[in-house]
């Protein structure tokens, strides 16, 4: 096992260095620090949030992806009943667009939200393929708000499924692949609690 | 001069996590070298002992604009900028907790 003579400075002056790897030279201070802190109790400082941090899921993501898809089947349903068009159905055509536009931006922002906020360099380390499926996703968000297209959107569908994937397993919890229950019941991962 | 401090709370994250420790130095030499991009501890009259990151330094020093990492992170976005006596000192050591 190789060993670190990884050294401390201050302001230019050689504090030491001890002879350990690197893991156990960062538990073993880490350890020492502790038993500082409970023995004299050390202050705390804190990296204040306005609200308790922790909660991420990509399931808010992958439900959003599968109304944009959903919002498509219904345009397209509409058209083929009602091929002459009318103000009721351009009145409900255009609601269709507003959910179609507010979801797929909503499934893009809570993937940014877990790729900046959770995804860490050891997740990128394990995951190296991450940064092209985010991106990926982003495209395809994009392209699935400016078009009506049904496959463009299966697609974005299933890269979040994907990034689901990787999310669940740096959690350490196993996915299942199921159907969605409810239209348009397109393969969904979930955790496999 | 030196003073080991806790962090609790996740504004940081993902360099500086809750539980980690630093290493502060008090000495006033060091207060002259505040600058962008360091951790500072500092004390808020209405939030206490905070830590967060120096986001640039306005009139000869004395106002330092600090901002946490973390999205929800309540810092000078909201508090407007600390004076230089409430620094407390800069972050000269992370000690990280381990993560196995």
């Amino acid at each position: 096992m190789p060993f670190s003579t990884k050294r401390y400075w201050l302001d230019g002056k050689w504090l030491g260095h001890i002879l350990l790897t690197p893991t156990q030279e960062d538990a073993m201070i880490y350890k020492l620090i502790k038993m500082l802190d409970k023995r004299f109790g050390i202050e705390q400082a804190k990296a204040h949030c306005d609200i308790p941090c922790g909660i991420y899921d990509p399931i808010t993501a992958q439900i959003a992806a599968l109304t944009v898809v959903r919002m498509i089947d219904l345009m397209n349903d509409l058209e083929s009943k009602h091929p002459a068009g009318g103000l009721e159905v351009q009145n409900s055509i255009g609601r269709y667009v507003a959910s179609k536009e507010a979801h797929a931006e909503k499934a893009k922002h809570e993937i940014r939200v877990i790729w900046g906020d959770y995804i860490k360099p050891q997740h990128m380390e394990k995951n190296p393929e991450l940064h092209d499926l985010v991106h990926k996703i982003m495209a395809l968000g994009s392209k699935s708000r400016q078009t009506a297209d049904r496959e463009t959107a299966v697609q974005f569908v299933g890269a979040i499924n994907e990034f689901a994937g990787i999310f669940w397993e740096t959690k350490g919890i196993a996915v299942k692949r199921a159907k969605a229950p409810y239209p348009p019941a397109l393969d969904m991962i979930y955790p496999d609690l | 001069m030196l003073k080991f401090v806790k962090i609790s709370e996740d504004s940081l994250l993902p360099e500086y996590r809750e539980g980690d420790f630093v290493l502060i130095a008090k000495i006033p030499l060091c207060f002259d070298s505040v600058r962008r991009g360091d951790v500072v501890v500092f004390r808020h009259p209405l939030h206490g002992m905070m830590i967060k990151k120096v986001s640039h330094v306005a009139e000869r020093g004395s106002q330092i604009y600090v901002m946490g990492t973390h999205r929800n992170s309540i810092d000078s976005r909201q508090f407007g900028a600390v004076g230089k006596d409430a620094i407390l000192g800069k972050v000269i050591w992370h000690i990280g907790r381990p993560t196995r």
